[in-house]
């Protein structure tokens, strides 16, 4: 059941479904795992119903390195929503993970100021606990 | 090229009013707009026989209306407000853009289920903040970037900008002027929020930060309002009170976005390319062709990434821009900074009164010189007795040489 909005204090979660069950399960276990074509092999982020590459239906999560390089990032000033406000600034980063060419995931960038990001940068997941249930995926600079 | 190249027209502009919170509902606005472009080409109410629009509501995160006439401005709805339910043969409803409106009504008159069709944009910006994710959850692919903050379009334009000026080695600086020109010509619109607000460039170097490096005045100021065409042939425009404006052809992308992120710099450049392969096929027209663009500005970046993806610049020379104002108040300036007299650069104030003689098709010159050294050997002036072409050649202040230029 949905709980009532409680947005003052934490920002949006989440919401699992079918599609995208099994990518939150692995984040869960600290493991990033993304949709991938049995067929042709095609890694495919957001979940999809049908391989972004060749449509095939037969997919299933795959872990995937956890490494990945930063395509480009934002440093948000202004709040996108209630949840953020006491966060702020918040950098957003849009990472391209090795596995694959285009095969982009967004998340926030941790542990890093943002005069020291670089485009094609080395970065690595890590996982943020939200809430006893949520766990985010997160990214930061190759230690 | 298109079977239906220049037969169709637009004849007529409606605006209405055009506001932060009108005392006016948007049906109201809308009804004005409509007649204004009736009104316009010389139409009355009982010559339309045809509506398009792609009606919806602009907000990211909370809540969206969908109540006719107060949040959304549905063709039906428009029937009824204005009583022309009989006569309107046809409608279109179209979702993604209103150019998918303007389109199909252009098909409309081709095909001659229509004569004289109103395509229109209507839009409501509802009480509160317009990017505001309030919910607790983000269902859908909300939930791969809401969770990280990445839920507001100014964000999303952020990294385009970000991987833009990372991989061109620019900085905000670059395109200040660009800022500034686009806000002069807004002042010389008489339907453009802006009008009477100038800007110079360091206005824009001080705007407040949204997301880093988009300030407030990369984005378009979100307004209640609408905006309504008048689509016939151009045979019967002819007839019409104001000069045709000919469709010579169209294009809409079906470029995949990419998934993972909401845009790439990389995806943005390959949608404009597809988009400027149909267009110059549909009109037999090219990026040479063209002398004057209309891009779509809500925020800054998109207008380079258009001159570029159109091939009317190549990638990465978004910073010229910015550049015709400066090179008419100094056609040194490259010069000058090449030897390293930037210092020396006389630089464009802004004040309009180059874009004010030509919109009197006046000759253009520069206020900052066109009343200096009128003796000078040589020197062009216009029958008004002011220098024309060329600003007084540059001394240089050390050695009191005069450049070779």
């Amino acid at each position: 059941m949905v709980e009532e909005a409680d947005a003052e204090t934490l920002r949006p979660l989440p919401y699992p479904d079918e599609l995208t069950e099994g990518f939150w399960a692995g984040v869960r276990a600290h493991r990033l795992s993304i949709q991938r074509c049995k067929r042709c092999r095609y890694w495919n982020h957001v979940p999809t119903i049908a391989c972004y590459n060749c449509a095939s239906e037969d997919l299933a999560y795959e872990p995937v390195s956890g490494r990945g390089t930063l395509h480009s990032w934002t440093e948000l000033i202004d709040s996108p929503g209630p949840g953020f406000r006491d966060m702020l600034p918040v950098i957003v980063g849009i990472i391209e993970l090795e596995e694959q060419e285009r095969l982009y995931l967004t998340t926030n960038l941790l542990n890093v100021e943002t005069g020291r990001l670089k485009l094609g940068m080395p970065v690595e997941v890590t996982y943020e606990h939200v809430t006893p249930e949520c766990v985010l995926p997160q990214f930061q600079p190759v230690t | 090229m298109w079977e239906f190249r220049d037969k169709v027209s637009v004849a007529g502009v409606g605006y209405s009013k055009l506001s932060r919170r009108p005392a006016e509902t948007l049906a109201t606005l809308t009804s004005d707009a409509v007649k204004g472009a009736l009104a316009d080409a010389g139409l009355t109410l009982a010559d339309l026989d045809g509506i398009a629009t792609s009606p919806s509501m602009p907000r990211y995160g909370g809540l969206r209306g969908a109540m006719e006439g107060i949040d959304v401005v549905t063709p039906w709805h428009l029937c009824d407000q204005l009583h022309v339910n009989e006569q309107i043969n046809w409608t279109g409803s179209t979702n993604g853009m209103v150019t998918q409106s303007f389109i199909e009504a252009a098909m409309a008159i081709a095909s001659g289920v229509c004569k004289h069709a109103v395509v229109y944009r209507a839009l409501h910006v509802p009480e509160g903040r317009y990017i505001n994710f309030d919910s607790r959850y983000a269902a859908g692919t909300d939930q791969f970037v809401a969770p990280f903050g990445f839920s507001m379009p100014p964000a999303w334009a952020a990294v385009i900008m970000r991987r833009y000026y990372e991989l061109y080695g620019y900085s905000r600086e670059d395109f200040a002027r660009f800022i500034a020109d686009n806000r002069a010509n807004t002042c010389l619109n008489p339907n453009g929020y802006w009008r009477e607000k100038p800007m110079v460039p360091q206005d824009y170097l001080d705007a407040r930060m949204i997301a880093d490096p988009m300030s407030i005045l990369d984005c378009d100021i979100p307004v209640d309002g609408a905006c309504a065409l008048l689509l016939t042939s151009t045979e019967r425009a002819r007839d019409l009170r104001q000069p045709p404006a000919l469709l010579s052809g169209f294009a809409a992308s079906t470029y995949p976005h990419p998934t993972g992120t909401v845009m790439t710099l990389e995806t943005l450049w390959e949608g404009c390319e597809q988009v400027a392969r149909r267009l110059w096929e549909c009109s037999g027209l090219g990026p040479k062709d063209i002398d004057n663009a209309h891009l779509y500005d809500g925020f800054s970046i998109f207008v380079p990434l258009w001159l570029e993806g159109l091939g009317i610049l190549e990638r990465g020379d978004g910073d010229l821009i910015g550049a015709a104002r400066q090179s008419l108040a100094d056609p040194d300036w490259f010069l000058k900074l090449r030897l390293g007299r930037g210092d020396e650069i006389r630089r464009c104030t802004y004040t309009n009164y180059c874009e004010a003689l030509d919109q009197r098709h006046r000759p253009v010159t520069c206020k900052l010189w066109d009343r200096q050294e009128l003796d000078e050997p040589g020197a062009a002036l216009t029958d008004g007795g002011r220098r024309r072409l060329l600003a007084p050649g540059w001394v240089h202040r050390k050695t009191g040489r005069q450049e070779d230029l």
